[in-house]
This record gives structure tokens, C-alpha cells and sequence, in this order.
């Protein structure tokens, strides 16, 4: 944990406290711009429903009518009648409720009740027509006439000025509702911005966990190569160091008795413990020098036969009673190597060849060029490799789980690693073919040398 | 809503004060109706099932009472045949209605207010009157107009 950010990961109060009072101003933004919007939208509604100057008109136009009525030269008695009740309704709307209310506070409530009073004084209902009641009832029209007219202006004035008193309220809670929508925003804004800053924390805690986990990961791999290493190494030095200490033994045992035979028998044992030896010391150093760039190839032309020649003669000395088979074709077969490694790479394939084919089958060798490359390949008869083995074949410490492996009962697991590496280090490679129960063939490739030019110093 | 009583012998009496609406149709009904036009006086208004609503108005303060028949009730007598009403009033006010209307709501003919007749003199003898209060979406302006009151004819188209 560098981080200082990811420190704060341990206490997720830390992440999500922020939040509470960021979403309080964005929420309570919210809230007051729909409280503010709805109280908006009532008051649109109720000022919507008040239509005061129409009732007003309606009823001056029912006077108009009535005064007209009763100033007609052919009076109709009903139409008069019906025109009474109509201006009397539409009085009597102005008397009632909300009506009632908005004309008493512009303060003409009681002139209203005193027309609708005038009116029902001349009621023909009760008092039957006639042409004096029709000529009362025209000077009365042409009396409310203008009073109703001035009620008429006073409630449009003050429409007006309720409109605009309105208009300038909603004005004033349009600029509330755009400040909090902002706020809102801004809220928004810094929720993202949280977000992501928890995103980026989380994501680095996971990073550091990652690394971690992948040290620790490398340290048990390092520990258990050198657990491994010094194990096999330390096993594969015991097995020969005995050999060599029964043999003498033995040869002690027998004292004076001791025949020529006998010394000569124990003294291929010895020297066969001591080549092995010699070559396990031999790949510990070339691994231990590899592993430490330590490692320099000293390149110089090589004839290739000649240098798997006289590998196969040395083998063949150890094993007499193998048969090892060497051909030779193409033409110039000389490549570009360092000829201690290159005996050491060929060493290994005819040393596996040998120990995992059964005795009394012949191994091959061939020598040849393809390509820019001269070939070395090396093939056996024996049990081929397991297929689920293949892919690790060149790893270290890998040693194949088949029996035949196991009863083998040596390797360890560096050999093919080694050189395969020791291969790639002089710019080649090997290469492996398998069938199972019928043999392998490992090819050991090396860039050819090419014609005019020696670079053996380089 | 619940019948209403019927509770007419006060209507009978302001009727008779008014000569003019005893004996003549108080509402006529035209257009795509059967027989049209059709006149019904306030007596075979009054034989239409009569119900009761109770609701808030725009003009009137608190919730009367209103009793009278279903604008659908009306509409089925007559066997009218459309989507629209024109409905006319005595002052010549004219709105359109859509039958939808009577259909989706329980819309009334209304015939008397909190146990009085409705009179010319008021918003009679007809107001057309939504159940406002029981349904949000009334309380608009464009349903507000539509309580026509004074209803004198019907037009259905």
C-alpha cells in the first residue's frame, strides 16, 4: 500500500461519506424545484378558473339585453320575463361564493346587492307587466348600466395587476428552480466525481494487491528453485560418489587377493561415477554462469561431423555394448558455434537417447544441412514422450511422469532446459519429434557457417 | 351516488310560480336522436332515474348536493346516435361535449341544488355537473366549461 489513496480503502466510511452531504444538496435541490414547480402549477390552475371579467360582461350584456327588452315598440311579455330571470342569475352569481369574495375586496359587493335588490323591487312575477313596470325597468338598466361598467373596469385592473404581480412571482421562482436545477448539477457533478475517485482508489488497492500477490508469487518460485536445485543436484552427486566408494570397498576387501580383472572392472565403474560427476559439475556451472550472464559463447567454425564424431566415439566408449550409428550427408557441414557448448548440447541428447531406449536397440545420428542451418539429429526406439509431458519438456526441474522416466531413477530435470537454452544463447535451437512407443528424434539446430566470410572471433 | 328521494312537492310549487316552465318542454333535444326533435318537460326529466352528487364547483363556495339524472341515462331515453353534444344555453352559450364524457364519468343532469330546485333565476333548470371532486383530471379548466348551466337544448352530432 504506497498509495495514499488506497490507504483510505481500509475505512469505506472514508469512500462513501463524501456522498451523504453531496446527495443531501442534490436531493434537496430536487425537492424545493418540485415544490416549488407544483405550488407553481396550482396557482396556474386557480388563476386559470378565475374568470371574473367575463362573469362581469356577461352580466352587463343581460342588463343590456333586459333595458333593450323593455324598450322594444311590440313588448313580448315572456322574452321580458326570461330576460329578468337572466340578468337576475347573473346577479346572483356575482352574489355568491368566490364571486361575492372578489368584489367585496375591490369593494363592490354591496353595490352589486343593491342592484340585484333594485331588480327584484320590479319583479314582474309579482307584479305583473305593464308599461309603467317596463318603463322602471328601462330607467333602471340605463342606470346599472354604467355602475356595472365600472365594476367591469375595476375587475380588470385589477386582473392586470394580479397578472403582472403573478407573472413577476413566477419570474422570481423560474430563477429559484433554474438555482437549485444548478446546484443539482453541481451535486451531480461531484456524485460523478466520487464515483470515480472510489473507482480509481478501489482499482489501485487492486493493482497493489495484484503486485503483491505476484512478489510473493515470484519469492516461493525463486526458493523452491533453489529447494529444488540443491535437491536434485545434491541426489545426482550421492549416486556416483557411492558407486565409487562400494568399488573401493570392495577392492579393499579383497586385499592381496586382488586381480588385474577385477581392478580393471571396478576401475570403469570409478571411471564411468567420475564422468558422470564430471558432467553434472559441468551443467551446474554452465546453468550457474548462464544464470549469471556470466556466460560467453566463443564462437568459431565447426565441422559439425567431425565434432558429433568424436562425441559418439567418447558415448561409445562408456556404453560398448550400445549400437550408435552416425551418417553424414550434404556438403559443407560446418557451422558457426562454441565447441565446448555444442559438445555439451549433443552430449546431453545421445545421453538421453541412451538411457531411455532399451539396451539392445541402436541409436542414430545424423548429421545434415537444411536451410541456413546444419542439422544434428538424434533418434532413439524407445517409449516416445507422454503427450500431457511435451509442452514441458524444456522446462526446468521438469522430469516426465511415465514410468519409464521413474525408473530411470536419475535426471534432474536440467539437462534439455539447459540446452535448449545453451542452443537459443549461439543463435539455434532444438527441436523434437515423438511417436509414442516407437521413439524420438531431437534436433539440435545451428546457423551454418556462411562461405567467404569467418566470423569466429565475434 | 344513491336514488334520491323523491322529495318534489317544493318544486311543484315554485312550478306552478312559474307559469311558463309548467306546461312547456324545459329542455329539447336534436340531431342524431330518435323522433328528433325531441322536447321533454321537467316532469319526464324528473321520470329518468334520479341520483345524488355531492361535489365542490367553481362558482359556489363548499360541497353541495346536487340531485338530478345521468347525462347518459338522458341520452340512452333518446337513443342518440354520436360522439358530440352541443349544449345550449338560455343565454345562447354554446359548448361541445363528447359523449365520452357521460360515458367515463357519472356526469349529471342536475335538477336541484342542496334540496332546492334549480330555478332560471339561478342556474336552472338545468345545470350540467361533473363529479369534480371524485375525479382529479375534472378539476381543469377545460372540463370547468362544461358545466353549462341553464341547459336549454342539446344538439347530439
Amino acid at each position: 500500500m504506497t498509495d495514499q489513496g488506497a490507504v483510505n480503502t481500509h475505512n469505506p466510511w472514508a469512500l462513501y461519506a463524501p456522498f451523504l452531504p453531496v446527495l443531501l444538496v442534490f436531493l434537496g435541490s430536487l425537492v424545493f424545484v418540485l415544490a416549488k414547480s407544483s405550488a407553481l402549477e396550482r396557482d396556474m390552475r386557480i388563476a386559470a378558473t378565475q374568470n371574473m371579467l367575463w362573469v362581469v360582461t356577461q352580466t352587463q350584456m343581460e342588463v343590456l339585453s333586459l333595458t333593450l327588452a323593455v324598450a322594444q315598440p311590440d313588448r313580448d311579455d315572456m322574452q321580458i320575463s326570461q330576460r329578468f330571470d337572466l340578468a337576475l342569475s347573473r346577479l346572483n352569481l356575482l352574489m355568491d361564493g368566490p364571486q361575492a369574495r372578489y368584489l367585496e375586496e375591490i369593494g363592490h359587493l354591496a353595490a352589486v346587492q343593491d342592484m340585484s335588490g333594485a331588480l327584484l323591487s320590479l319583479d314582474p312575477l309579482e307584479l305583473g307587466h305593464s308599461p309603467d313596470l317596463h318603463a322602471a325597468l328601462f330607467d333602471l338598466g340605463q342606470d346599472l348600466h354604467p355602475q356595472i361598467n365600472r365594476i367591469a373596469n375595476d375587475v380588470m385592473t385589477r386582473d392586470w395587476d394580479k397578472s403582472a404581480a403573478r407573472l413577476d412571482a413566477y419570474r422570481a421562482t423560474q430563477r429559484l428552480i433554474i438555482a437549485a436545477v444548478s446546484f443539482a448539477f453541481l451535486a451531480a457533478l461531484a456524485i460523478s466525481w466520487l464515483l470515480l475517485r472510489n473507482q480509481r482508489r478501489l482499482h489501485m488497492t487492486a493493482l497493489e494487491h495484484m503486485r503483491a500477490a505476484n512478489l510473493l508469487e515470484q519469492e516461493r518460485d525463486v526458493s523452491a528453485m533453489y529447494r529444488d536445485f540443491a535437491a536434485i543436484v545434491s541426489h545426482q552427486m550421492r549416486t556416483p560418489l557411492s558407486l565409487i566408494d562400494s568399488s573401493m570397498h570392495r577392492l579393499a576387501r579383497m586385499g592381496d587377493d586382488v586381480a588385474a580383472r577385477d581392478v580393471e572392472e571396478r576401475r570403469k565403474i570409478v571411471g564411468d561415477a567420475v564422468g558422470r560427476l564430471t558432467r553434472l559439475v559441468d551443467t551446474v556451472l554452465l546453468l550457474a554462469k548462464l544464470d549469471n550472464d556470466q556466460l560467453q559463447a566463443r564462437f568459431a567454425p565447426l565441422e559439425m561431423d567431425h565434432v558429433v564424431q568424436s562425441i559418439m566415439e567418447e558415448a561409445q566408449s562408456r556404453h560398448p555394448h550400445r549400437t550408435l550409428r552416425l551418417s553424414c550427408s550434404g556438403g559443407s557441414l560446418v557451422a558457426r558455434g562454441d565447441r565446448h557448448l555444442v559438445g555439451h548440447i549433443i552430449d546431453n541428447l545421445l545421453s538421453n537417447a541412451l538411457k531411455y531406449s532399451p539396451p539392445d536397440s541402436p541409436i542414430e545420428l545424423r548429421v545434415f544441412t537444411q536451410g541456413q542451418d546444419v542439422a544434428c539429429a538424434v533418434t532413439d526406439q524407445g517409449q516416445g514422450i507422454a503427450a500431457q509431458d511435451r509442452p514441458y519438456l524444456f522446462n526446468r526441474y521438469f522430469r516426465g511422469a511415465c514410468e519409464e522416466v521413474r525408473a530411470a531413477g536419475q535426471g534432474t530435470g536440467l539437462g534439455l532446459a539447459l540446452a535448449q537454452e545453451l542452443a537459443q544463447l549461439q543463435g539455434g535451437r532444438i527441436s523434437f519429434e515423438t511417436w509414442a512407443g516407437k521413439g524420438s528424434v531431437f534436433t539440435f539446430w545451428l546457423p551454418a557457417m556462411k562461405k567467404g566470410g569467418d566470423h569466429a572471433s565475434d | 351516488m344513491k336514488q334520491a328521494p323523491r322529495i318534489w312537492a317544493c318544486a311543484a310549487a315554485l312550478l306552478t310560480a312559474w307559469p311558463a316552465y309548467a306546461d312547456m318542454p324545459v329542455l329539447t333535444i336534436t340531431g342524431a336522436v330518435e323522433n328528433a326533435p325531441v322536447a321533454l318537460t321537467l316532469d319526464e326529466l324528473l321520470d329518468l332515474p334520479q341520483h345524488q352528487l355531492t361535489t365542490s364547483t367553481t362558482v359556489t363556495d363548499g360541497t353541495p348536493v346536487f340531485e338530478g339524472f345521468l347525462m347518459r341515462d338522458l341520452l340512452d331515453e333518446v337513443q342518440a346516435q354520436g360522439d358530440m353534444v352541443v349544449a345550449y344555453a338560455l343565454n345562447d352559450y354554446r359548448m361541445e361535449i363528447p359523449v365520452s364524457d357521460f360515458v367515463d364519468f357519472d356526469v349529471m343532469g342536475a335538477l336541484s341544488m342542496d334540496g332546492m330546485p334549480l330555478n332560471p333565476r339561478d342556474k336552472g333548470p338545468v345545470w350540467i355537473v361533473y363529479p369534480r371532486d371524485d375525479h382529479r383530471e375534472l378539476q381543469d379548466i377545460r372540463f370547468d366549461t362544461r358545466w353549462v348551466w341553464q341547459l336549454v337544448s342539446l344538439h347530439v352530432q
